[in-house]
């Protein structure tokens, strides 16, 4: 069986357990996938930031805010459908990141990521004093559930579908993105700045796309976080969300796409089994963080990578040593 | 050793309590499990835990009095670590998973609003630890609240400022989650008794310093400070400027370990509240004796509220019958029901009928609370 093979059954097995998981998996699981989705695709544009162009983003929390209050506000407020509510948050999202991060993108290393810190803090300062729009601590509840053919996905198994799908599917765009002109410019940038200025990349520009792709993801996990628990309030968007998004690519691999769904996981689930261990499972998640980045410092991806390159390793030599042989 | 004799002096107390029948049968069959979501971590975890403790201690006594209709009765507490989304969560595994009955919870006012959102399509009785928040829990019939409405918390501060202290000029400050709701309240009703909010400062939900927020009610040059959060740092840093007038706090920093955080600001401090457990009202002494009794403490409001809430749901489905459906025990729900906090109308247009008069003042001298002889007109 060849090694392509090999892949393509793999992820269908993948595939096909992810179908059967709500139907087999306890309801608390799921639920806890439902977020893994949801984080994961605001995660991912954290990830592609930093993975492809080196950019340390601490404010997704914001682009992430934005999308949720957009699609309460139009659903509860204004009565307008989900999709409506999602191309407010896409729309808004994707120009205030423009707006701010075509002069903030400027900087660069420790300012850059300062600088979305301080984007992140102001962020969660106007939704907590805008109220007339957020409805500041008491949020906004009774957001209706997205509804499809009529049926309604109000439940985590049914939400679990769309989650992942959504997330799945932005995971394809951006393998896409990557390997696309634009992905190679990254690179480019990322490895050497210098050389690729010198080959006529405009990095700004590409920073700031890329600044803008990351912000409409965030603000498309928002909205679906928001159609998922039916409520949102200031509480879910402070910066301490930010940094959790930011642990997603820093746990699973910020090279790696699967990665980045790895540490989705990891982000949403480790947090839920250690509270069996009680008021102690900060502690232990603190601790579980400092082992998995001493352990695996290019993320759980990388390490799986590393044991791939250990075990090929061998066989390559072996094959490179017996080369002369067939030779003679 | 000390949780053996914890639950020693539960049995002894149990035996004996005053509203349920001495030597009650054990309770035998399928439990009937309520849920409980409370804020055990995280910044509202001043709040959850003492509920939890009131909620144990009921559990217990329900059961050692014969359960309800003879059968034993189970809460399972989950922690939504102060966070709605979490509570969003563990509400749809007490429902879907655990199948309960009933709901307690939560501990903070956001997290009640989100779950209020599941339990009410599905009408399932759910009692509030808070008093009532936003305009959609007025729609939400079945969601009865244990604490007094935001607006009757700014009026029993408001009346004391008035009463007691003739004063006209008063600052706030306040945090981002029950104060707010509180804050709100004042800024609507403060006219109404002559007083002018010469400074209203807000600060965020588990905030370590608001020194700057203090500092500017302090310019402002009030008569008297209302201090309106679920924590001691704002008192700490009103004592550390110095400031040299009456400071009013509310319910939510009523516990022993609020007032031992704030250490030497704590001296003074009136509380607008339901329950000084040194001097308890006589519907009150039978539940303070029983919680020392089991936890070698005096309890405060929130000990007493998540007791009230397991025995108000007890009392109701013991009333309506152990297999009645939901729409029945929310019908059943909604009645007076006497309660260590307050006496309750639960038929009231704000679900839960407490009144101005129902609030008892306290202040604390050397870390105990003592009643003070004011009361609200």
């Amino acid at each position: 069986m060849t090694h392509t093979s090999l892949r393509m059954l793999a992820l269908a097995a993948c595939l096909a357990v992810g179908l059967a998981l709500p139907f087999v998996a306890p309801l608390p699981l799921v639920d806890r996938l439902v977020f893994a989705a949801i984080y994961g695709i605001a995660g991912l544009g954290v990830g592609l930031l930093l993975g492809q162009c080196g950019i340390l983003n601490l404010a997704q929390a914001l682009f992430y805010g934005i999308g949720a209050y957009a699609t309460a506000y139009a659903s509860v407020e204004l009565g307008w459908p989900p999709a409506a509510g999602f191309a407010a948050g896409l729309a808004v999202s994707g120009a205030l990141a423009f707006a701010i991060g075509w002069p903030t993108l400027r900087l660069n290393g420790y300012f850059l990521a300062l600088a979305t810190l301080a984007l992140g803090i102001a962020g969660h300062e106007l939704f907590f004093e805008w109220d007339w729009l957020t409805g500041g601590t008491f949020g906004i509840g009774g957001i209706p559930p997205i509804r499809l053919a009529g049926l309604p996905f109000n439940t985590p198994e049914t939400f679990y579908y769309i989650a992942w799908a959504v997330f799945l599917a932005a995971l394809f765009l951006a393998r896409n993105l990557i390997a696309s002109r634009n992905g190679l410019a990254m690179q480019a940038m990322r490895d050497a700045p210098d050389a690729a200025a010198v080959l006529g990349i405009d990095m700004h520009r590409l920073k700031a796309k890329m600044f803008v792709v990351s912000a409409m993801l965030g603000a498309v996990a928002g909205s679906l976080f928001a159609h998922y628990v039916g409520f949102v309030s200031v509480q879910s968007f402070g910066v301490e969300r930010s940094i959790q998004f930011l642990l997603i690519p820093v746990v699973g691999g910020a090279r790696s796409l699967v990665g980045m769904a790895v540490g989705a996981i990891f982000i949403a689930l480790v947090p839920e089994l250690l509270s069996h261990f009680g008021e102690i499972h900060h502690v232990l998640f603190g601790l579980a963080l400092v082992a998995v980045v001493i352990i695996c410092p290019d993320g759980i991806a990388g390490l799986w990578q590393g044991l791939r390159a250990r075990i090929a390793a061998p066989r390559t030599a072996e094959a490179s040593t017996k080369e002369p042989n067939h030779a003679a | 050793m000390a949780k053996l004799l914890a639950g020693a002096a539960l049995m002894t107390i149990g035996a004996t309590a005053g509203v349920m029948p001495a030597r009650a049968q054990a309770p035998t069959g399928e439990p009937i499990t309520i849920g409980a979501i409370l804020s055990i971590t995280g910044p509202v975890a001043g709040v959850g835990q003492p509920e939890r403790d009131g909620v144990l201690l009921a559990e217990r006594a329900v059961n050692e009095a014969g359960g309800i209709a003879g059968r034993p009765l189970k809460v399972q507490i989950e922690d939504d670590a102060s966070n709605p989304d979490t509570a969003v969560s563990k509400a749809n595994g007490l429902i879907r998973v655990s199948r309960i009955r009933a709901l307690i919870g939560s501990s903070n006012l956001a997290a009640t609003v989100a779950i209020g959102g599941l339990t009410d399509p599905i009408r399932l009785p759910h009692v509030a630890l808070s008093g009532i928040g936003p305009a959609v829990e007025a729609r939400r019939t079945c969601v009865m609240h244990l604490l007094a409405p935001q607006e009757l918390n700014a009026r029993a501060a408001l009346t004391y400022a008035r009463d007691a202290l003739s004063a006209k000029r008063v600052g706030v400050l306040h945090d981002s989650g029950y104060g707010q709701a509180v804050a709100n309240s004042l800024k609507a009703v403060a006219a109404e008794y002559g007083i002018e909010l010469v400074q209203i400062e807000k600060f965020e939900i588990g905030a370590t310093d608001v020194s700057a927020q203090a500092a500017k009610v302090k310019a402002a040059g009030p008569q008297a400070v209302i201090v309106v959060a679920s924590s001691a740092t704002p008192f700490r840093n009103v004592h550390d400027l110095r400031m040299g007038v009456p400071v009013i706090a509310s319910i939510a920093s009523s516990s022993y370990e609020y007032v031992r955080a704030m250490g030497e600001a704590a001296e003074g401090v009136v509380f607008a509240e339901f329950l000084v457990a040194e001097d308890p009202l006589p519907h009150q002494a039978d539940f303070v004796r029983r919680f020392q009794a089991a936890y070698g403490r005096l309890p405060k409001n929130y000990e007493a509220a998540g007791f009230d809430a397991v025995n108000l749901i007890a009392k109701v489905m013991a009333e309506a019958g152990a297999n009645a459906d939901n729409a029945a025990i929310c019908t059943a729900l909604r009645k007076p029901f006497q309660g260590v906090l307050a006496r309750y109308d639960f038929s009231a247009p704000d679900m839960t009928g407490i009144k101005l008069t129902s609030f008892t003042y306290s202040q604390v001298r050397g870390g105990r609370f003592e009643r003070l002889a004011f009361r609200p007109q």
